[in-house]
């Protein structure tokens, strides 16, 4: 049954540069197309996220901006076309992969980041606006070869079997462990119900979570 | 040969791939980072039949880093050979971009290439296609469906005529579609001639067939790459139109292509579990013996594929009666072609056969699990073998005493708390599982660690960590020095990794493989003059941690490093195989469940809440435990959905798919599945595989919404015969 989650499940994005005047991706695409031509004649492309030199200069180039993040604790700074999501931008640019496309519309979690400490959904916000970020995704979990908690509880209880949802229940989960949504399992279940598991592993999830919470 | 002794399969281990997955270094077939790789997006079809009159790419092509679009005026001629033996399904598949028809609402029509992803999706949205749309036809129930496929014993039409009870009851089952999490997904690059693809799939070598016969390329010019499956669930068991656009706009740009179906191009791309029709007739006895059952089924397929499954096989072997007749009619629309899905057509006949068997129990006023043991067959009444292992009756058993059957109320309606009406149902589950030809290759190194390989997949089920626990076994090693590597079309070729087939399949290959190789060793020491098990009868050896000794006198041996070392062996190696079921098939070989559910009901909104769920399996051996148990777990969570949320809506007046999205075709979430449990018997079955298995994956899903369904008849004396079972029709 589709659970309606109450809008702080994944908590809407706070702070001064997050301001309510952020364009969301839908507005911002909207108006960048509008205006295409125009935008494009002044656009800037360079730095990491780069075309073919070759093509790039055959054709006009697309609006893009300058943004600067952490992510896993490194800072990074690059140009990036303006239509990029966060999770493309991980995918395709930092070699990123392990947050994973399952939807590109926010309604499966596979995508889901810390940023700035909370749950977001990668797919969904836009890469531009993430300046001064800190990003966390599934690589930044593990503290060298030691696992996150969480991680380990993961492959304790068998929590996942095709893998492709997991690096999102786990940076999910470690957001709803420090969100202190772990209660009792059946809030556990509440608050983890923005990730689908087609496998089916719900219920060793919520146990990996509570294990992992109750060792705090 | 003495047996080797087991430490590895039966134990509850953790899976080998695990830090891979919960790190995010297990790479999916998108993520493969091929250099100079370049972005293709699908345009799909907005009508649902018809021709293409126009093609306007210029406002595409004139995005910045758009390389080309590709459609069926630009698009070279493909040869697509026919590829017999492939799960392309009898019938013309479709051959994509080489005419101007469309088939279905979704259909690729065009592909747009560029530098960036952006620049493609961008791109993508520019074309314009202009068309000569027809009425597409989507509806199962006004189509005309295709000459049927039948079954008869006895004579069902006056078995039923003369039977004491009879039944008439129509089931309807959705649309569901698998929807695997890692959407499907293509990289491919061109060296030359040699076409190399990262493409998620549930079969390599299919993969690898379809392309060379698309392309026309002499075998081994394909390779297949696929090292992890972000789930599958059937939608990976055959190569989809998009794999070869991927190719074939590689071969245009001559750029390595990736190519990701979006969520919604999930719907229009890959395959789906048919909706159905059922319609069953039973007649018993006041007693509740079965005399006669008549099933008609009608199943949507495409207009240019028939596909079908084994939908008509519970009907005839899981109760015991002298008369049967099936029909199974598929419908040809204009949709794009089904394919297998969990459990398939046993999970869509166990709805109406179990809900059926539960209607009569309570026409009859005995209990469901009463009237299935009074109708226990003693041999397959449809082809009179023996049934291989066949323990029903313990599953109902270990199931009612586990589930706490006894507290059911068999009068329904009668239990409530506060608002909710409590209920609480069960079903039988079969599935035949599949045993298909398989082939590995194991090689033992100086080092003392063995590598295994075979062409199979892990879609989630665990091959990786159960097919290393029955190699360490077999070869006398430990899990840490055994690796076990699939995914490769480079390696032994198997069969696809579905139909609960892979442990007795490719397991069996790889003990052969295995047992050759430890073999080999234990000639090398028992022949040679400097090896203490000189002269020892090679019968009398095992192998344990990686070191031969006599069976019963472990001093007295050697290890696998000291042996190959002292005879300049770099390595043993042998190829091992697996041919497949006993043909012609000696006896039933069938898994089975127990499923059991308690649901609650909110009586004034006619919402469905699973409480807790039960599965009790009858699947011979159990390799691996702690993952067998995800398995069925994961089983009963696709079965939840099944029963209450799935169902892919098509609107027949354009053929258009209107809830593509996993906003809007709903599957389970955590909040829904709170208590499950599985117990699987202990027990072996070794008809034809070397390890007693029989397979669990699909089983596991059979029943499970029959349970549900019975169980909201228990809570609420209402009879849903149509899934999913939704609020609207409870209240």
């Amino acid at each position: 049954m589709s659970t309606e989650l109450p809008e702080s499940a994944v908590p809407p994005p706070t702070g001064a540069d997050e301001s309510s005047s952020a364009p969301s991706r839908r507005t911002f695409i909207a108006t960048s197309t509008a205006v295409g031509g125009v935008v494009v004649a002044g656009g800037v492309f360079a730095g990491t996220v780069l075309a073919d030199p070759e093509e790039a200069s055959a054709a006009e180039k697309p609006p893009s901006s300058r943004v600067s993040l952490t992510v896993n604790g490194t800072r990074r700074t690059v140009t990036v076309d303006n239509r990029t999501s966060l999770l493309d931008l991980l995918r395709e640019h930092f070699e990123l992969t392990g947050s994973k496309k399952g939807c590109n519309a926010g309604a499966c979690g596979a995508c889901t980041v810390l940023i700035d400490g909370q749950r977001h959904n990668a797919c969904l916000t836009l890469a531009v606006r993430l300046e001064d970020a800190e990003v966390t995704t599934v690589e930044g979990l593990a503290d060298g070869d030691q696992l996150h908690p969480l991680q380990q509880a993961f492959i304790d209880q068998d929590a996942f079997q095709c893998g492709y949802c997991t690096p999102g229940q786990i940076v999910s989960g470690v957001g709803c462990i420090k969100e202190g949504h772990t209660n009792s399992p059946e809030e556990i279940r509440e608050w983890m119900s923005g990730n689908i598991c087609r496998c089916g592993c719900y219920v060793k999830i919520v146990r990996a979570v509570e294990q992992t919470a109750g060792r705090k | 040969m003495s047996p080797q002794p087991q430490a590895a399969v039966g134990a509850p281990l953790s899976r080998v791939d695990g830090r891979l997955k919960v790190t995010g270094q297990a790479q999916y077939a998108a993520e493969f980072d091929v250099e100079g790789a370049v972005h293709a997006v699908v345009v799909d079809s907005s009508i649902g039949r018809g021709r293409i009159t126009g093609i306007d790419t210029g406002a595409a092509e004139a995005q910045p880093g758009v390389l080309t679009v590709i459609h069926h005026r630009n698009a070279p001629k493909l040869p697509y050979r026919d590829n017999s033996g492939s799960n392309n399904p009898p019938g013309r598949r479709l051959r994509v971009f080489q005419d101007d028809r469309v088939l279905f609402h979704g259909q690729p029509v065009a592909v747009v290439v560029a530098t960036t992803l952006e620049a493609a999706q961008h791109g993508a949205s520019l074309v314009k296609v202009r068309y000569d749309a027809e009425q597409p036809s989507t509806d199962l129930h006004e189509a005309k469906p295709d000459k049927p496929t039948n079954y008869a014993r006895g004579d069902a039409e006056a078995g039923l005529r003369s039977a004491a009870v009879r039944l008439d009851l129509t089931y309807q089952l959705a649309r569901n579609h698998h929807n695997p999490m890692e959407p499907h997904a293509t990289i491919a690059r061109w060296d030359g001639n040699k076409l190399t693809v990262w493409d998620k799939t549930q079969w390599v070598m299919g993969t690898h067939d379809e392309l060379a016969a698309v392309f026309d390329l002499p075998a081994g010019s394909v390779r297949v790459i696929n090292p992890f499956v972000g789930g599958g669930f059937g939608s990976g068991l055959r190569c989809w139109p998009h794999t070869v656009v991927a190719a074939l706009a590689a071969r245009v740009t001559g750029r390595p292509v990736k190519l990701v179906l979006s969520r919604r191009q999930m719907y229009l791309g890959t395959g789906f579990r048919p909706s159905y029709e059922y319609r069953v007739r039973l007649g018993s006895d006041r007693r509740g013996r079965l005399s006669a059952a008549i099933h008609d089924i009608d199943a949507e397929t495409s207009s240019y594929e028939t596909f079908t499954e084994a939908v008509m096989g519970a009907g005839q072997m899981t109760y015991s009666m002298p008369n049967v007749s099936q029909a199974y009619r598929t419908v040809p629309l204009d949709v794009n072609t089904p394919i297998w899905m969990r459990g398939p057509g046993f999970a869509s006949a166990s709805f109406a056969i179990e809900s059926a068997m539960d209607e009569l129990a309570d026409r009859l006023g005995i209990d469901p699990i009463e009237l299935r043991r009074r109708n226990e067959p003693s041999e397959d009444e449809s082809n009179n073998l023996p049934f291989s292992t066949r323990r029903l009756r313990e599953c109902y058993t270990v199931g009612a005493r586990e589930f706490g059957w006894q507290r059911r109320s068999s009068r329904p309606r009668s239990r409530r708390e506060g608002d909710l009406l409590i209920g609480m149902g069960m079903a039988t589950g079969v599935y035949d599982c599949g045993r298909f030809p398989a082939e590995a290759r194991a090689r033992l190194d100086a080092d003392g660690t063995a590598v295994v390989e075979a062409a199979t997949s892990d879609m989630g089920p665990g091959t990786y960590t159960s097919q290393t626990q029955v190699a360490a076994d077999a070869l006398g090693l430990t899990m840490r020095t055994v690796t076990f590597r699939l995914g490769d079309s480079l390696y032994p070729p198997t069969s696809p990794h579905g139909g609960s087939a892979t442990m007795a399949s490719v397991g069996s290959a790889v003990v052969d493989a295995c047992n050759q190789v430890r073999q080999q060793a234990i000639k090398l020491a028992v022949e040679d003059r400097e090896s203490p098990l000189h002269g020892v009868d090679a019968a009398d050896v095992v192998v344990r941690g990686g070191r031969l000794h006599v069976q019963g006198n472990p001093a007295r041996g050697e290890s696998y490093r000291s042996l190959l070392a002292r005879n300049d062996r770099t390595h043993l190696e042998a190829r091992g195989q697996y041919a497949g079921a006993p043909s012609p098939a000696r006896r039933s070989y069938f898994a089975y469940n127990a499923t059991f559910a308690e649901i609650a009901v909110d009586a004034t909104l006619g919402l469905v809440r699973v409480r807790r769920m039960l599965g009790v399996y009858d699947a011979g051996r159990i390799i691996s435990p702690k993952l067998a148990e995800s398995q069925a777990f994961g089983g009963i969570v696709g079965g939840i959905g099944t029963a209450l949320l799935e169902h892919t809506v098509t609107d027949h007046r354009d053929g258009r798919i209107v809830n593509a999205n996993l906003a809007d075709y709903l599957v389970a979430v955590n909040a829904d599945v709170p208590e499950v449990r599985a117990i699987y018997l202990d027990g072996e079955d070794n008809d034809g595989n070397l390890l007693g298995v029989k397979g669990l994956g699909e089983v596991v899903q059979v029943g499970v919404a029959a349970a549900i369904g019975n169980a909201v008849f228990n809570a609420t004396g209402r009879r849903v015969r149509e899934l999913p079972i939704t609020a609207e029709a409870l209240v």
